[in-house]
């Protein structure tokens, strides 16, 4: 699935989930002894999100893909129990980074491009819970929120000219810690700014024929800046 | 000089010869010997093909063209699906429409059907789906196959190196680099040129032919000889700033073979239709004689291959812009300062030196000078040799300086054909000394054919190849060329590298291919 499409199907998802899952959201614990937030209810939302991401293999991306930053898309949902859970949010995120760049040789810190035309696409699929610090005073439309959790990271390297088994397709598990502030633009939907930290240890310079291995860069992960776009209460 | 070539497929003698002077007159200088320009640019080479092989050999067009390479791995908008044997028409569309596919239509001698879908459909992810569908055996995406480069050069069966070094997929990813790279073939000279000289020699010559044997070949006066450049190395343009530190001028031919012979393994055309393939095919040479044969001595060249000439032709290769620099060459005896002095400049100018490991490890496998210190200077590699079976070729010397081996040949286990084929000089018309003064005769080197030689020379010439296709990928500098071939190395002999192997054979698709984020 290339980038454009993932973002229409990601919209696509949070839309389905605003339009046929909000409007059937209930009240919590009803009929239930009263716990904390009672009377607040759980929502499920849909969410679609771009990113920016400084990668923990900086010099690792920097000589195959001409940057050491990459542009994420994705989406997701949430699901957002009352106050005084604990957690009280829970999500899951699939997003896409893909580029083009190429195959290098790396000798003592020197870079030497070779030309020949490679394809990287990571897709982490990622579970997440938290906590959303409650709504206080005037600033009611203000919402932070922190969390953490685990992902699935797939990592696809397609070469020109490849060989049946030289090219990858491998999936690492990571973990991540997140936290942002949320802004209810109204009733139905708010935008969100998010930083995350991801680490996917071991995963690109365990084989020696690579550029990970020449810079002994081994985290797939790093530090992102995330807009999150919330469809749902 | 002892040049590293251990045999020639006819002539036992001539191993390892080492030619020294030993003039029945004093070293004085003779007016009577010398050689001069009779001719240029007229003469023409007489090809004989292979030497003791028939004529008839496969004809080019019994193999595959090149196609250009495509990054696109498979057709877009279809796939490849066969249903298992008794799936109904109706079954079958469903299956299709289930993932998104249009019709199944089955080609002629075939026994599956090609699914269309959405151009934008990724043909690998609804070949994955279908998969999983009971009634269907397999189904794929329609991959595009592309044919491995395979020269035309109608001897090119023959050259078991190159399959050796899997040089096929090599060229996939660089086809023989360009004429922007200039290699460097310090020798005994190259056949580039056609021209005759005459030549000169008054009196009879004693010369030493290997240890024990001294030689007194008559006077042949002034003689006629016939140069000819080898149809197999191209045409003037492939050449650049010829010099000849023997003779002390601009027309380095080679009055041996040894020298067309390595600069065949490392640049001889290839996909065109004649003789055999060299590695780096698209490079300019750069024909630099310092190495004396026997003719040289016979009419008394003005210099010999001694350490000074060496290291002369060394500074001269870099200055004239040299990216690699070929020694198939070496010697016994005490270290070499000038030598080492000149390789360093040659590699703070950016040339790579491959030189040759020795062919003496049957001869009490002495330290071989120049390859010694390659060890010691980033950019420069000593170079061992390995027969089709890629075991050390019993004559390949071993030691702590070995850095990489590379297919030299070895005759002891594989024969004739073990060793390396390329063009160069029919020794019928140039060795006319090995049979003793009665056969003494004028030689001519205009008559070329293909021949096995092996030894660490053939071996380097394989190593400067790679190197020329390496810089034209985009390693320029000779530190990187060194580390990317011995990383990229298959690693022979025990774990790691070893005195016998370094650390280990070229592999130079691996090296072209450089490093991917993680594969």
């Amino acid at each position: 699935m290339n980038a454009t499409n993932l973002i229409r199907y990601t919209l696509a998802c949070a839309l389905a989930c605003a339009g046929s899952i909000v409007p059937a959201t209930v009240s919590a614990q009803q009929g239930q002894p009263a716990r904390p937030g009672a009377g607040e209810q759980v929502s499920v939302r849909g969410f679609g999100d771009f990113a920016i991401t400084r990668f923990a293999a900086a010099d690792t991306f920097n000589a195959t893909l001409g940057s050491a930053s990459g542009t994420w898309f994705g989406g997701g949902l949430e699901v957002i129990l009352p106050h005084g859970w604990l957690p009280n949010f829970f999500h899951i995120r699939v997003s896409h980074f893909a580029k083009s760049g190429e195959r290098v040789f790396v000798d003592d810190g020197d870079v030497f491009p070779l030309g020949i035309d490679m394809d990287v696409a990571i897709t982490p699929v990622e579970v997440s819970a938290g906590y959303r610090f409650p709504p206080r005073g005037r600033q009611r439309n203000w919402i932070p929120y922190v969390g953490g959790g685990i992902g699935w990271h797939r990592y696809s390297e397609t070469s020109e000219l490849a060989e049946p088994g030289e090219d990858v397709s491998e999936t690492f598990t990571g973990f991540h810690a997140l936290g942002g502030v949320e802004y209810r633009l109204g009733r139905w939907y708010g935008v969100a700014g998010e930083a995350q930290w991801t680490s996917v240890p071991d995963a690109i310079g365990e084989v020696p024929g690579s550029a990970g291995n020449a810079f002994d860069e081994s985290n797939l992960g790093g530090i992102g800046f995330r807009v999150r776009f919330v469809i749902g209460r | 000089m002892n040049v590293f070539t251990r045999a020639r497929a006819h002539a036992a003698a001539l191993i390892g010869v080492v030619l020294w002077l030993a003039t029945v007159t004093a070293q004085d200088v003779l007016p009577g010997a010398g050689r001069r320009v009779a001719w240029p640019d007229s003469a023409t080479a007489i090809d004989r093909g292979l030497r003791g092989a028939s004529r008839g050999m496969r004809k080019a067009s019994e193999w595959p063209a090149r196609r250009l390479p495509t990054t696109a791995r498979y057709l877009p908008g279809s796939i490849i699906v066969k249903f298992r044997l008794g799936t109904s028409s109706a079954a079958r569309s469903a299956l299709v429409s289930l993932v998104g596919g249009h019709s199944a239509s089955r080609p002629s001698h075939a026994t599956f059907d090609i699914v269309t879908l959405d151009t934008a459909a990724d043909p690998e992810a609804v070949a994955r789906r279908l998969s999983l569908q009971p009634d269907v055996e397999y189904a794929q995406a329609r991959y595009r196959a592309h044919p491995t480069f395979r020269p035309n050069d109608p001897l090119y069966s023959l050259q078991w190196n190159f399959s050796t070094l899997d040089m096929e997929r090599a060229w996939d990813i660089n086809p023989g680099a360009s004429s922007s790279v200039v290699v460097a073939v310090l020798d005994t000279g190259m056949a580039y040129t056609n021209i005759a000289f005459d030549l000169t020699q008054t009196r009879a010559q004693a010369i030493e032919l290997g240890e024990d044997e001294t030689v007194v070949y008559p006077a042949l006066g002034t003689v006629h000889i016939p140069f000819a450049a080898a149809p197999d190395l191209g045409g003037p343009s492939r050449f650049v700033a010829p010099y000849d530190f023997i003779w002390d001028d601009t027309t380095p031919v080679d009055m041996d073979g040894h020298g067309t012979h390595i600069a065949g393994t490392i640049g001889q055309l290839t996909n065109n239709s004649v003789g055999v393939a060299g590695m780096a095919f698209n490079v300019q040479l750069m024909p630099v004689k310092v190495l004396d044969g026997f003719w040289d001595v016979y009419f008394e060249s003005p210099n010999f291959g001694s350490d000074d000439i060496v290291a002369r032709g060394v500074r001269y290769a870099a200055d004239q812009g040299a990216k690699v620099i070929n020694m198939s060459f070496g010697r016994e005896g005490s270290p070499a300062p000038v030598v080492r002095d000149a390789v360093e400049y040659a590699v703070s100018k950016g040339a790579f030196v491959a030189i040759a490991g020795g062919n003496e490890f049957l001869d009490g496998n002495p330290i071989p000078r120049f390859a010694e210190f390659a060890t010691q200077i980033h950019g420069v590699v000593a170079v061992g040799a390995v027969g089709p079976d890629r075991q050390r070729a019993a004559y390949s010397s071993t030691g702590t300086y070995l850095e990489l081996v590379a297919p030299g040949g070895d005759s002891s286990r594989g024969g004739v054909s073990g060793m390396i084929l390329q063009q160069t000089y029919d020794f019928d018309f140039t060795d006319t000394f090995i049979f003793g003064s009665a056969a003494f005769r004028a030689p001519r080197f205009d008559v070329l054919e293909n021949i096995y030689y092996e030894g660490t020379s053939m071996a380097t010439a394989h190593v400067s190849g790679l190197a020329a296709l390496l810089y034209q990928q985009g390693i320029t500098k000779p530190a990187a060329i060194e580390a990317a071939m011995k990383r990229s190395a298959i690693d022979l002999g025990p774990a790691g590298r070893d005195n016998e192997y370094g650390y280990g054979l070229i592999n130079p698709r691996a090296a072209l291919r450089g490093l991917g984020i993680l594969r």
